[in-house]
């Protein structure tokens, strides 16, 4: 089981998000996606789970395509996501954010819960264990009952995470998951993603806390203006010139400055780290 | 939120008490009924056809999150299917149950009709596309002379009966319409606690997450306007069985602006909100009718007081049948 995409384009107007990628994904590792601001990262992201269309070119699960389907038929081929900006249903507890995920499959038997109520609460008390186990793992299991629009930020990226994980999908995307989280935040985060790490699984972190996805990741995909630059373990990574002068090299607007500012920062942490 | 908020109890105790007393003042009003002169049973009647409107209203508004405008389009659906299937205007006399049956059918086949052209539409461009929608039907059956009588209506429409026991004094209605509103109300409370009714929420709340979880927001969507159209139509078959004449008057866009009110001032999304908005916007014109012309501004003020002071609505979310179910049976 692989995610493959094949000469994947996507054009906004005149903007060209991501110019012929092609590469793919292999299950039971953890992949890091990284490059610049406006690389193209959340665009290749939102294409994969279908809230953007394709410009041309193909994206495969198991060799079955996906980027013919509609969002919600990829969601239920077994491909979850969270958000760069976080998307909860607010006005829900987080175990209902959790619990709403059985809808694919149990939708079809809701008039069963309408007419007959054992059946009903049944249903209810099941659900709500199953994703009690998921809130407790993510030490979300205080929170069950409050409404997720009321949770600390931390507390909402992680349960964004959690939520993904209810239907126990075969692809998870990860936009950003450490974004605006602190030390202590992203060192549990980095412990539960590696938790999650199974044979079956292909997990693609799009990260800009350098520790984190070098630590975490087995092999990095590095984007540039919308063109696959390089793709790696982390040492060759760090270790290519390419990389470093995309962050560092030709930068000709302030967005790339500031990019490449913020991220040799985290470059420079990573080399201290390994000096200690 | 404010501490001394007694409609949202937090502790059991007085969750017990004001269970209790809600419940004790309901089946008081009930048991009285029977005793009330007509003209106040026929009010109590029109309340009760307005919180079934607003059960099925505050499908699409409160769970799904869209602002429908042309509800009363179903309403009509449904009161006209009686007056043309019960009348002398097409020479057809149909059993009430029958009509009931067949106006519930005509009305989630309406819904599903009016709702696949706004599936793409969210906020005010769907509030406005519903309210034509509202405002077509009723033109149509304004100008269709031939068969719904145009302006002046269907008169002498047949005395309604079920299983030979005939509906035809305002207490009969009564009894009828609590009845239903009991039925309907359970289904649509345990429609929204079902996988169903948290996929309608999902949607209220983010519908492009929730396509990303895997929901047909499509499916959903007609779902809940089906099942709002067939409350709406059945609501619709019962009015036109207990006025005995139905004319296009009745399916104004006002219709659909009140039961819009009456939801948002009870409280969105809450059953017991209904009720509560209903009691206000029913019975309150009822009791000030000696007052005239001075009642609108009246009511005006006491809007802008509510919107103020309560402006998630008049019932807590969290005072549903849940609660007072636990309220008055323990745990
Ligand atoms: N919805 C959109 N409409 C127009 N342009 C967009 C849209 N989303 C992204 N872009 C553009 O596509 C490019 C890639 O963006 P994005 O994928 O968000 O980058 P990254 O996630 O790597 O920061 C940027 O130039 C951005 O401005
Ligand atoms: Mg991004």
């Amino acid at each position: 089981m692989t995610l493959v995409f094949q000469s994947l384009r996507k054009v906004y107007g005149e903007v060209v998000a991501i110019d012929d990628v092609s590469t793919s994904f292999a299950p039971g590792m953890i992949h890091g996606v990284i490059g610049p601001n406006g690389a193209g990262k959340s665009t290749l992201i939102n294409m994969t789970a279908g809230s953007y269309t394709v410009s041309s070119g193909s994206i495969a699960l198991d060799g079955k395509r996906l980027d013919k389907l509609k969002k919600y038929q990829i969601a239920n081929s077994g491909i979850a996501r969270t958000y760069q900006n976080i998307r909860l249903f607010d006005q829900m507890t987080a175990i209902e954010n959790l619990e709403v995920c059985f809808y694919p499959a149990e939708v079809a038997a809701a008039w069963r819960e309408v007419i007959w109520p054992p059946y009903a609460s049944a249903q209810r008390r099941r659900r709500r264990e199953k994703c009690m186990e998921i809130l407790r793992f993510f030490d979300l299991q205080s929170y069950a009952d409050v409404d997720a629009g009321g949770l600390p930020y931390g507390r909402q990226r992680m349960l964004e995470i959690a939520r993904a994980l209810v239907t126990n999908p075969r692809v998870l995307l990860l936009d950003e998951p450490a974004a605006g989280l602190n030390h202590h935040e992203t060192a549990e985060l980095t412990a539960k993603l590696t938790a999650l790490r199974s044979p079956e699984r292909i997990m693609i972190v799009v990260e800009h806390d350098m520790d984190l996805v070098m630590t975490l990741c087995d092999s990095i995909v590095v984007m540039h203006h919308g063109k696959l630059l390089f793709r790696g373990t982390p040492a060759e990574v760090q270790a290519s010139t390419d990389v470093q002068l995309a962050y560092l090299g030709t930068a000709n607007d302030i967005d790339d400055i500031r990019a490449a500012a913020q991220d040799r920062r985290a470059q420079l942490g990573i080399r201290a780290r390994r000096r200690s | 939120m404010a501490a001394a908020d007694i409609l949202a109890p937090a502790r059991p105790r007085a969750n017990r008490a004001i269970s209790w007393l809600v419940f004790a003042l309901v089946i008081a009003l009930i048991a009285a009924t029977p005793f009330l002169p007509n003209y106040h049973v026929r009010v109590l009647n029109s309340l009760l056809i307005y919180v079934l409107l607003g059960i099925g209203l505050n499908i699409v508004i409160g769970y799904t999150g869209l602002l429908d405008l042309g509800f009363v389009a179903f309403y009509a659906v449904g009161a006209y299917s009686y007056g043309l299937l019960a009348s002398p205007q097409l020479g057809l006399h149909m059993p009430f149950l029958l009509i009931l049956l067949v106006g519930a059918c005509l009305g989630a086949v309406t819904g599903i009709l009016l709702g696949i052209p706004v599936l793409r539409l969210r906020g005010d461009y769907l509030a406005i596309v519903t309210l034509g929608f509202g405002e077509i039907i009723r033109i149509i059956i304004n100008n269709l002379d031939w068969l719904t009588g145009g302006p002046q209506g269907i008169a002498r429409l047949d005395k309604a009966s079920i299983l030979g026991i005939q509906i035809a004094r305002p207490i009969d209605f009564f009894w009828l319409l609590l009845i239903t509103v009991l039925v309907v109300g359970t289904v649509v409370w345990r429609l929204e606690r079902s996988i169903l009714g948290k996929g309608w929420a999902a949607i209220r709340e983010d519908q492009d997450a929730a396509r990303g979880i895997g929901i047909n927001t499509t499916n959903a969507k007609l779902a809940a306007f089906a099942t709002s159209a067939t409350i709406g139509s059945i609501a619709g078959v019962i009015f036109a069985a207990s006025q005995r004449f139905v004319s296009p008057e009745s399916f104004t866009l006002q219709e659909s602006v009140l039961i819009v009110l009456m939801i948002v001032v009870g409280g969105i999304g809450n059953i017991f909100g209904i009720v509560a908005g209903a009691a206000i916007l029913i019975l309150l014109p009822e009791l000030l009718r000696e007052f005239a012309e001075w009642r609108i501004l009246f009511l005006g003020l006491l809007m802008i007081t509510l919107i103020i002071a309560r402006p998630a609505g008049i019932v807590p979310r969290s005072f549903g049948p849940e609660k007072l179910i636990r309220g008055l049976f323990g745990k």
